[in-house]
């Protein structure tokens, strides 16, 4: 027995040993001809969503500079965990790439009971292209012109007020809940299903707030139908100079945007990875692109793969907390 | 309305031009062709035209989707009537008397009343929303979850009129639409329901694979099982008297027209179920009014008419809630929001203010659409007629591919084919036991959305059920609902009832 172990290993060694310059060999070729096909972009949710357009824009363009197509293949469903998990298993060639934001490589993990595939292990990060900011708005009919007075509102008639939200344990809840905890207050949550509806529900009176998405809800804030009074992100939005951020209106550190960065499995080999980390960020830096993406309430963000991994670390931390705080597991 | 005038010039003059009209051409052309193959609905058809129109300029493109998507629709209907495949949950009442006026020889007045009808519903939307756009959009926002809720149950009730069958046959139907409807991911708590662990259920079922599989895929075996000399007779042997409607036709059908587009109308601002509830409306009131009950499901022209014209005029009034308040009412408009999105327009209050030329452009390219479709389908009809002389044995195999296809097409999972075979396995037990498909469709689609609402309004009343009652738009659909229920129970109505549900015993 102890034999046929000690020569299976001696030939797995000598095997490997020979393979390995192989393989060597093999990656600087593909490197040199990478990509030999059409390159698949997968996008966990389905055509003509917010994520899919940003997805085709910024696909079309590293086509043209990587001489094959890209092919976007819509993989929705399930919060966007079947398609990234499509991707998380694909072969690591650099032939498949995926869209990853918040919801597929954050909030999916740190929400769902279950979910197939690691967003740090299962994946090489290559850059954030865009990022969307949430932003706080109320039915014009409610009595609070501003975020203290909204919390003060609040407090005065606990459990009495109600938020809407594009669903359980999406992004447009779980910036609300934080804000709960923050502030101590109580506020009903009514799931919707998705931002047109949940927008729509404020907008009739249905339902007082939402922590809406900015591309969904600035057309109507900047209209007067819906009253904004808290940005989510670090900075003022340029779409909307007056209204405060959340964070500087009492509460410090808080963000939360909807981020949207490009994947690759784990494994591809490095000078793909850096061929296309170059090709992805200059793209995204291209005045023509950043105002594409302007067009569609998102904005152009660059970063490396190391600060990413950073990002995703310190987000599934934030995001995990206020998920067990309040209490939701998908299934 | 000097101003609706000129906004409506305005309209034509960005959208009339020797390009754009070969634009919407190209469009409606694409669209039928793409919408008449089996199993390819409206979504899907859409879905893999898209990406042609996003390197044209805004207007071209706009005008080109206005084609692709009345082009689809209308393909839609053509395989409903032809070979009984619903293309979206509207279709699903043209199946009904369509196929059944097919199987009589008479696709070809079919073909033609749903076009003309078609235009017809989609001139008055036109008109429509270049009118009240922005204050019929105001009224879509007064629904809220309680006034889904009585709509929704209002709609289902009425249902219960689709059948031709037994009474106990649709409540079963209805039941089991509702059963299948729960299958994904609760909205309220995030859970999954009857999913068994496959992560392709957790959206639920899709409407394309119930719909392929009951009406398709159990037709087909209904077919096989009778040899191909019986079943080829059904649809060969029948005269083919006329390829168009007679002068009877359109004066039966003249009147199912208008209250169909009135019921489109109505129904279509509203964001959800729009054409669907419009469409089974619709064909409950011209089954109530019609001298002839007894001829719906068995190929009654009016049971055409009026649901295409309701869905067409729903289908175009869903454009309200989408361009003026940037909400889709269903996947389909979500599709081309996003279509808007990319060409730079968001769809929201201010586009008709922002970019008035594209806001009227897009309307007038609408009605471009629209005529055009007619002019290019009316000659046409000829042609669709001739697809049911292709025998059985290549018609069957060339129709079961491209369902596949289109099955798999919508979200890119084999599930959904193995679950268009398990759902074709039940359509045929379905036609053994003499059960129809049509309300187990619409309880499948209206049933989650009136879970969906009656939750949700009774989260936002913390619990109290007289808010259905105290609102009332809400109280009107409900004792509307009162009133159906009043009259399919009392015993001095019960004759007629029979007489609207029952087969006769000839048949």
């Amino acid at each position: 027995m102890t034999i046929t172990i000690k020569s299976t290993l001696a030939v797995a060694a000598v095997t490997l040993a020979s393979a390995l310059p192989i393989a060597a060999g093999a990656q600087a070729a593909s490197n040199q001809t990478y990509p030999t096909k059409p390159v698949r972009l997968v996008v966990a949710f389905p055509a003509g969503g917010s994520t899919d357009i940003i997805a085709r824009l910024v696909g079309q363009r590293l086509g043209e500079r990587l001489g094959q197509p890209v092919v976007v293949d819509n993989r929705g469903g399930a919060g966007g965990t079947i398609g990234t998990e499509i991707a998380a298993k694909a072969a690591p060639d650099g032939h498949t790439l995926t869209m990853g934001t918040t919801s597929t490589h954050v909030i999916a993990p740190a929400a769902y009971a279950k979910v197939n595939y690691d967003p740090v292990k299962d994946f090489e990060p290559l850059t954030l292209v865009a990022s969307t900011p949430y932003l706080l708005v109320l039915n014009p009919g409610v009595k609070a012109n501003n975020l203290k007075e909204f919390i003060a509102l609040a407090k005065s008639q606990p459990g009495k007020l109600n938020f809407a939200s594009a669903g359980t344990g999406s992004t447009t809840q779980l910036a609300m809940e934080m804000l709960k905890l923050a502030a101590g207050i109580d506020i009903v949550h009514v799931p919707y299903n998705g931002n047109g509806p949940a927008g729509t529900a404020v907008l009739g009176g249905q339902v007082q707030a939402l922590f809406g998405s900015m591309p969904a809800v600035l057309p109507h804030a900047q209209a007067g139908r819906l009253r904004p009074i808290g940005v989510g992100t670090a900075k003022r939005s340029p779409a909307l100079p007056n209204v405060p951020t959340v964070a500087e209106s009492g509460f410090p550190g808080f963000e939360v945007s909807l981020w949207l960065g490009f994947f690759a499995p784990k494994g591809t080999p490095k000078p793909i990875l850096a061929r296309l980390q170059k090709e992805l960020t200059d793209i995204a830096n291209n005045p023509e692109m950043k105002a594409a993406f302007e067009k569609n309430g998102a904005s152009s963000v660059t970063n490396t793969p190391a600060e990413m991994n950073a990002l995703m670390k310190a987000e599934l931390e934030k995001y995990s907390k206020v998920v067990k705080a309040v209490g939701i597991e998908l299934k | 309305m000097e101003e609706l005038f000129a906004n409506l010039a305005l309209g034509f003059q960005t959208a009339v031009t020797l390009q754009n009209l070969i634009y919407c051409f190209i469009g409606v052309f694409v669209g039928t062709l793409v919408g008449v193959l089996p199993g390819i609905g409206p979504l899907a058809a859409i879905a893999m035209l898209l990406p042609a129109t996003f390197n044209l300029p805004p207007v071209g493109a706009l005008i080109m989707l206005a084609g692709i998507y009345y082009g689809t629709q209308y393909g839609g209907s053509t395989t409903a009537i032809l070979v009984n495949l619903p293309g979206e949950s509207a279709s699903v009442v043209t199946c009904m008397d369509g196929h059944a006026m097919a199987k009589n020889g008479r696709a070809g007045p079919a073909l033609a009343i749903a076009a003309v009808g078609s235009f017809f519903a989609g001139t008055v939307g036109t008109i429509l929303i270049a009118l009240f756009g922005p204050p019929l959009a105001e009224v879509a926002l007064k629904f809220g979850a309680p006034e889904y809720f009585s709509l929704m149950t209002m709609g289902l009730i009425a249902s219960a009129v689709l059948a031709s069958g037994s009474m106990l046959k649709a409540i079963a139907m209805i039941f089991l639409g509702l059963i299948f409807g729960i299958v994904g991911t609760d909205v309220n708590s995030g859970m999954s329901r009857f999913t068994f662990g496959a992560s392709g259920l957790a959206d639920g079922l899709s409407f394309v694979v119930v719909a392929m599989g009951l009406f398709g895929f159990g037709e087909i075996l209904s077919n096989l099982e009778k040899g191909e000399e019986a079943s080829s007779r059904d649809l060969l042997n029948a005269k083919l008297t006329h390829l168009y409607p007679t002068w009877e036709d359109i004066k039966l059908s003249t009147g199912s027209i208008i209250r169909g587009t009135a019921i489109g109308a109505f129904f279509g601002t509203l964001p959800g179920a729009g054409p669907t509830i419009s469409a089974f409306s619709a064909y409950a009131l011209e089954k109530k009014v019609a001298k002839n009950p007894e001829m719906f499901g068995k190929g009654a022209i009016q049971g055409v008419a009026g649901p295409e014209s309701a869905n067409n005029a729903a289908a175009q009034c869903a454009f309200i809630p989408t361009l003026t308040l940037g909400i889709p009412g269903s996947g389909t408009m979500a599709l081309m929001l996003g279509a808007l999105t990319i060409q730079g327009i968001a769809p929201g209050p201010q586009v008709m203010t922002q970019r008035p030329e594209l806001f009227w452009g897009l309307i007038a390219s609408m009605w471009i659409g629209n005529a055009m479709l007619v002019i290019l389908n009316l000659p046409l009809v000829g042609l669709w007629v001739k697809l049911l002389r292709v025998p059985y044995r290549l018609l069957f195999p060339a129709i079961l591919t491209f369902m596949a296809i289109g099955v798999y097409s919508v979200n890119n999972l084999d599930l959904d084919i193995y679950l268009t075979v398990f759902f074709g396995l039940m359509g045929y037990v379905f036609v053994k036991l003499k059960c129809e498909p049509a309300p187990l469709i619409l309880a499948f689609v209206l049933g989650p959305l009136m879970e969906e609402n009656l939750r949700r309004a009774l989260l936002i009343s913390r619990g109290d059920p007289l808010v259905f009652f105290n609102r009332p738009i809400s109280a009107t659909f409900l004792i509307l609902t009162i009133l159906l229920l009043v009259v399919m129970i009392l015993p001095a109505v019960r004759k007629k009832r029979e007489v609207a549900y029952q087969e006769p015993p000839s048949a």
